[in-house]
């Protein structure tokens, strides 16, 4: 990576940390929300961007992260990190036996087994007691929005780092030939298991301690929004409209499409699903690699004609 | 366990199924046809089933009057999404794979969003034939036999349109090999257009008797969906008998785990079975073993 480019993210990232303190309410809300779904969406794209995994279940370790952490803040009296932590601990060690199972489906069976997977979750944290069922749980007062956000912050910085090295790594390679195809990968002597069970876990522990500070931010979760596959849309969307697969793809998507869904959730909420699954549609026709592949392609050309 | 509740539960069930099968028919010949699921299944279904509540809410309208034009309707709106989406996607047939999937996803979302703003999020039903007729112990709801006797016909249509028609003739020809189909003047294109039509009118089709039975509303779509697929899955992809085992089997499933667990836990009872099957038994209950 240039130097140049990397100077230029070392200043936006001190922008985002520096901003929030001195911004107004709304300010922050939005550059959380933004935040929160770069992360998500770079958690999303190692699964289904570089290996090829459609998931659309991955709101399961959001959803877990949060419960986990609700519930060791209620009854454990720990601090809000220590429970998130807890959660992306516990979606990492669920997700190994899971991605022995799981990524053995392929296609539609791996995407519909996953959102199936979501689905059962909160079928759960809405059926037991000790989730609070369907009336939710409610954190203790005190919630600080400030720290919820560095935490959010520093882990979309780390999804980023770790998706320039995927993307610059012998493990990336795999990646990339057992989505391309298993069979020739594994033939041409890739360990294809092991290869996209580490990617599945990459991809459940990112959501996982993302979904302890979302629990902590709205001192408040229930079955429906913690384990909400809309979740899983936007990541999509972001990511497609970025670039699938691409390092800078689901930071370009998803800075510029949370801006879009901020404004358009609090006010449409039906309207913002509605744009949101047409905007899939659209990109898909339209923009099927994203803005990263088209701009550096325009690039790429612009360079061979001078 | 008494037994009259064992039969009861049964005949429940199985009577569900019948309308399962029917969603999941109609899922099947689409991925026959296409090697597409198609992740919009669901919202189609819910979509004529809330319309059908519309409508007898409002003015009184039988469901079984709306059914048809609700398959006409869904027929018409499936060879679009086919014509002006689908089509457009890359020939490549693992890309293609991977956007058939993504891009039916955003269809469905539009089509969730859609709903909500159409019909809010408000749960409805078809209050229509309530009661119930006795067989000795075992009570039958007229709605769930009404449903099934109709599911079953259009079932009985669907295998007779496949069975002894040109047009069936050609849509089986292209399920089993493109090429062929090709090589022996089939208009694979045509074929294609009016198997997703087909599909997306089966669902709607089903939509309208599911609303007899099941409150819902535009959010339920995806469980109908997983719920189909989990049939399909048990009985095998583009396998139409096994489609019948296994929406037989899922509907007892949630008759059985709705009256001992709860309706709640019944929802999830399709999606554990499905992933114990795809794990146990990739190729369904009935499948030859894949290589």
């Amino acid at each position: 990576m240039k130097r140049a480019t990397v100077a230029g993210f070392v200043l936006v990232v001190a922008a985002l940390a520096l901003i929030p303190p001195f911004a107004s309410g709304y300010v922050r809300s939005l550059l959380y929300i933004t935040v929160l779904d770069v992360a998500l969406a770079y958690a999303w794209n190692v699964i289904s961007g570089y290996a090829g995994y459609l998931s659309f279940g991955q709101v399961t370790f959001f959803g877990l992260g949060a419960y986990t952490t609700a519930l060791v803040v209620i009854h454990g009296h720990v601090a809000w990190w220590e429970g998130a932590l807890l959660g992306g601990a516990l979606s990492a060690l669920l997700a190994v036996p899971l991605g022995y199972l799981m990524l053995r489906l392929r296609g539609a069976y791996f995407a519909l087994g996953m959102l199936g997977l979501a689905q059962t979750f909160q079928v759960i944290a809405n059926a037991s007691g000790f989730s609070g069922g369907g009336s939710g749980l409610f954190l203790p007062p005190g919630s600080n929005t400030l720290a919820v956000y560095y935490w959010t912050l520093a882990i979309a910085v780390l999804t980023f780092v770790a998706t320039v090295f995927i993307d610059r790594s012998a493990f990336g390679l795999r990646l990339q030939a057992l989505r391309e195809d298993e069979q020739v990968a594994s033939t041409l002597g890739v360990d294809v298991t092991t290869a996209k069970v580490m990617a599945f876990v990459i991809s459940a522990i990112v959501p996982g301690l993302l979904g302890g500070g979302y629990a902590w931010y709205l001192t408040y979760i229930e079955p429906v929004s913690a384990f909400a596959t809309r979740f899983d849309l936007q990541a999509v969307a972001m990511t497609i409209l970025g670039g699938i697969g691409t390092v800078w793809g689901p930071l370009i998507g998803g800075v510029l499409m949370s801006q879009v869904s901020e404004t358009l959730a609090a006010q449409f909420p039906q309207t913002y699903l509605m744009i949101f699954g047409g905007l899939v549609v659209v990109l898909l026709l339209f923009l099927p690699r994203g803005i990263v592949p088209a701009v550096s392609a325009a690039l790429a050309r612009r360079r061979a004609r001078a | 366990m008494h037994p009259v509740l064992i039969g009861q539960l049964t005949v429940d069930g199985l009577l569900l199924g019948g309308i399962y099968a029917l969603s999941a028919l109609g899922l099947n010949v689409i991925f026959g046809v296409m090697r597409i699921v198609n992740l919009a299944h669901g919202e189609f279904v819910i979509g004529a089933a809330l319309f059908a509540a519309v409508l007898f809410e409002r003015w009184h309208i039988n469901p079984f009057i709306v059914l048809p034009f609700a398959f006409a309707a869904a027929f018409g709106g499936g060879a679009l999404i086919q014509r002006f989406l689908l089509r457009r996607l890359p020939e490549d047939l693992a890309a293609a794979e991977t956007t058939s999937l993504l891009l039916t996803f955003g269809i469905s979302y539009f089509l969730v969003g859609a709903g909500l703003a159409i019909f809010s999020g408000n749960f409805r039903s078809v209050p229509f034939l309530t009661g119930a007729w006795a067989l000795g112990a075992i009570s039958i709801a007229q709605t769930r036999f009404v449903a099934f006797v109709t599911s079953s016909i259009l079932a009985l249509l669907l295998a007779l349109l496949l069975r002894y028609t040109a047009l069936g003739r050609s849509l089986r020809a292209t399920s089993q090999s493109i090429e062929g189909a090709l090589a022996c003047g089939v208009d694979v294109e045509r074929v294609r257009t009016f198997a997703f039509a087909l599909g997306t009118g089966i669902a709607a089709a089903s939509g309208c008797l599911l609303s007899l039975i099941f409150t819902v509303n535009p959010e339920t779509g995806a469980n109908v969906t997983l719920a189909s697929f989990a049939v399909i899955a048990l009985g095998g992809l583009g396998d139409y008998v096994g489609t019948l085992v296994g929406a037989a089997i899922i509907g007892l499933a949630i008759s059985f785990t709705g009256y001992y667990a709860s309706a709640q836990v019944a929802q999830a009872a399709p999606y554990v079975l499905f992933i114990l099957v795809l794990l146990l038994r990739p190729s369904g209950l009935l499948g030859r073993r894949a290589a």
